[in-house]
């Protein structure tokens, strides 16, 4: 069974007037453990096809399942505990609290829960953090934080990682080591899909698809 | 997290707790400020609101109320004190003081007075009570003999001094059997009840009862008027109260300021919140725990300032500190706090519901 499915989705904004239609008809599965890298130049549609996987949009046409479940009409409240459930994100710009510590931003999605029992603390040593577990964003380098990033989306034990360029914002050698716990991930089940115009990443990938004006080729 | 979030901005968050502070300050202060003007009134009127005197109404030519006008009063009184004065002026002397004194023929002084020295006789039958007043001229204890109008008399008993205005106060006066009297009526009759609201009801019976044919009493009753007093501190107490809610609900609005500008600052990471989980209600609580905050510290603030004033208050005025340390008083601190904390909290609500309803797609793309 896939980790996360697209069957038809067709994702269209309209915006004053003029729709664009961001992805068109698009057809996608990917198993567990499997990395998929999503190529395409900007403006194609990566981060659409990688908001709706992840219940942060919805499509206009289509269908989408996760572990199997028909996730297409959920609502907001809904949404919201599937992505705490099944979907981890990891983005370009890495999104951390600056007010948080480095292991309160990795328990971020379990602090209104009973808490998350150490595993923040365990997955930041995983991920050659243990040294730097109270350091704020502020306090950490960029390869740092993105290290950081993937913690928190791991923190809730995912089927689905989603990473929107995630080494957009590093150099080539930290953008590499971040490929690496990427792909690492993918050892234990969980499926990666990763968003690039870095052909770069195309080496780690179990399988690359190319999109180009929302179509997949 | 609140407090690291509040703490960001410490200028603006200490500013907006500021605003929450003098308006807890002055809701209340001017609360306890008119409650203490109510109180110390309530204790200079005392017990006037609860008699009532009636008099012969000369207009009509009655000059005097009869033991038949004093029946007639007596059961519609019912457990309240009845006391039928007959009223002269005296010289009284002792030794070499002398003064000029209020006489009152009075049956059953119990009724109506209390002794401060001496014993109150159920019926007053012979000897003389003495005003505190008049005790105090003369130099008089009970048991001392005083000469009225050339009549040597012991003194019986001595009378509480009377607070605040009464009717018919007996601190000038001298009270003597109705036996010293030579005419068999009565100048007035004075009703003391248990409470302003049996007095009514008493006058208005008097009114019915002895009034049913012709007005031959004046019926003077002060609980009307104590009522008004009362009913212009209540009114007064209001206004202050609403002048302080005002400036409360002023700094609600500067809190939603606040609350309104951070969120906005915090688009992306409420959006964040959103995308890895974190429920509606959820960040709205959050948010809504930062604006109480805001709350708690200003109203703490403004409570403590409030306390201070207040002792200030009593250690240079006159004010008793009976009155400021009235339990009631407490009553509006705690009543400003929570009201100071309640105004943060619904005015953070809307920034709140705000920043949670954000779609968190939106709020990421930038
Ligand atoms: N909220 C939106 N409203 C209108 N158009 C949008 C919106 N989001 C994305 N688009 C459009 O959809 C297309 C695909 O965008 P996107 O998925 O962000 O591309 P990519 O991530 O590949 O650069 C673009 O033409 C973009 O302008
Ligand atoms: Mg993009």
């Amino acid at each position: 069974m896939a980790s996360a499915e697209l069957v038809g989705v067709t994702k269209r904004y309209d915006g004053g007037g003029e729709v664009v239609t961001a992805l068109s008809d698009v057809d996608f599965a990917i198993e567990p453990g499997e990395f998929v890298a999503v190529m395409g130049p900007s403006g194609s549609g990566k981060s659409t096809m990688l908001n709706v996987l992840g219940l942060l949009d919805d499509p206009t046409e289509g269908a989408r399942y996760l572990d199997g479940t028909d996730v297409t009409r959920l609502e907001d409240r809904g949404r919201t505990l599937a992505r705490k459930e099944f979907v981890g994100f990891v983005f370009q710009e890495f999104h951390l609290i600056p007010t948080l510590t480095a292991v309160e931003n990795v328990a971020l999605p379990t602090m209104f829960d009973s808490g998350d029992d150490g595993r923040a603390a365990a997955l930041l040593s995983r991920f050659g953090l243990g040294d730097r577990l109270t350091h704020r964003p502020s306090e950490l380098s960029g390869g740092q934080k993105q290290r950081v990033a993937i913690a928190r989306a791991l923190v809730n034990e995912p089927t689905l990682v989603l990473a929107d360029e995630p080494t957009g914002n590093l150099d080539t050698e930290t953008g590499e080591r971040i490929l690496d716990e990427l792909r690492a991930i993918c050892a234990e089940d969980v499926a990666v899909v990763a968003v690039t115009h870095d052909p770069d990443l195309e080496a780690y990938a179990d399988r690359v698809v190319r999109i180009e004006d929302g179509v997949l080729a | 997290m609140a407090r690291r979030n509040l703490s960001r901005h410490r200028l603006r968050s200490a500013l907006a707790c500021l605003g929450i502070c003098i308006g807890v300050l002055a809701i209340a202060s001017l609360g306890i400020f008119g409650n203490v003007l109510a109180l110390s009134a309530d204790d200079a009127i005392g017990d006037i609101g609860n008699q009532i005197v009636i008099t012969p109404n000369a207009d009509e030519g009655v000059e005097e109320l009869t033991a038949r006008d004093v029946g007639a009063i007596e059961r519609v009184a019912g457990d309240a004190g009845v006391a039928p004065l007959k009223t002269d002026g005296a010289q009284l002397s002792r030794g070499s003081e002398s003064t000029f004194a209020t006489v009152y023929g009075i049956d059953r002084p119990g009724e109506v007075y209390v002794a401060a020295e001496g014993r109150l006789p159920d019926r007053h039958r012979q000897g003389a009570i003495l005003g505190a007043d008049v005790a105090e001229t003369l130099d008089a204890d009970a048991g001392s003999v005083v000469t009225v109008e050339g009549v040597d008399l012991r003194v019986v008993a001595v009378l509480e001094p009377t607070e605040g205005f009464t009717p018919a106060a007996p601190d000038g006066a001298v009270l003597l059997p109705e036996s010293a009297f030579s005419d068999a009526g009565y100048d007035q009759v004075i009703v003391e009840a248990d409470s302003g609201a049996e007095a009514t009801l008493i006058a208005e019976a008097v009114r019915e009862t002895v009034n049913a044919r012709e007005d031959r009493v004046d019926v003077f009753e002060l609980t009307a008027v104590v009522e008004d007093v009362e009913d212009f501190f209540g009114l007064l107490s209001g206004f202050l109260l609403g002048l302080g809610a005002i400036s409360l609900v002023v700094a609600g609005v500067s809190i939603l300021n606040v609350m309104l500008m951070s969120t906005i600052e915090r688009r992306t990471e409420i959006g964040v919140l959103r995308a890895v989980g974190v429920r509606k209600r959820e960040v709205m609580a959050t948010l809504l725990v930062e604006a109480g905050l805001l709350g708690v510290v200003g109203g703490l603030a403004g409570v403590v300032l409030t306390g201070l004033l207040v002792a200030g208050l009593t250690l240079f005025s006159p004010v008793e500190p009976g009155v400021v340390l009235d339990p009631t008083n407490a009553l509006y601190l705690v009543g400003a706090f929570a009201f100071g904390v309640l105004i943060s909290v619904v005015s953070g609500l809307y920034p709140a519901w705000k920043a949670a309803s954000v779609p968190p797609v939106e709020a990421l793309r930038e």
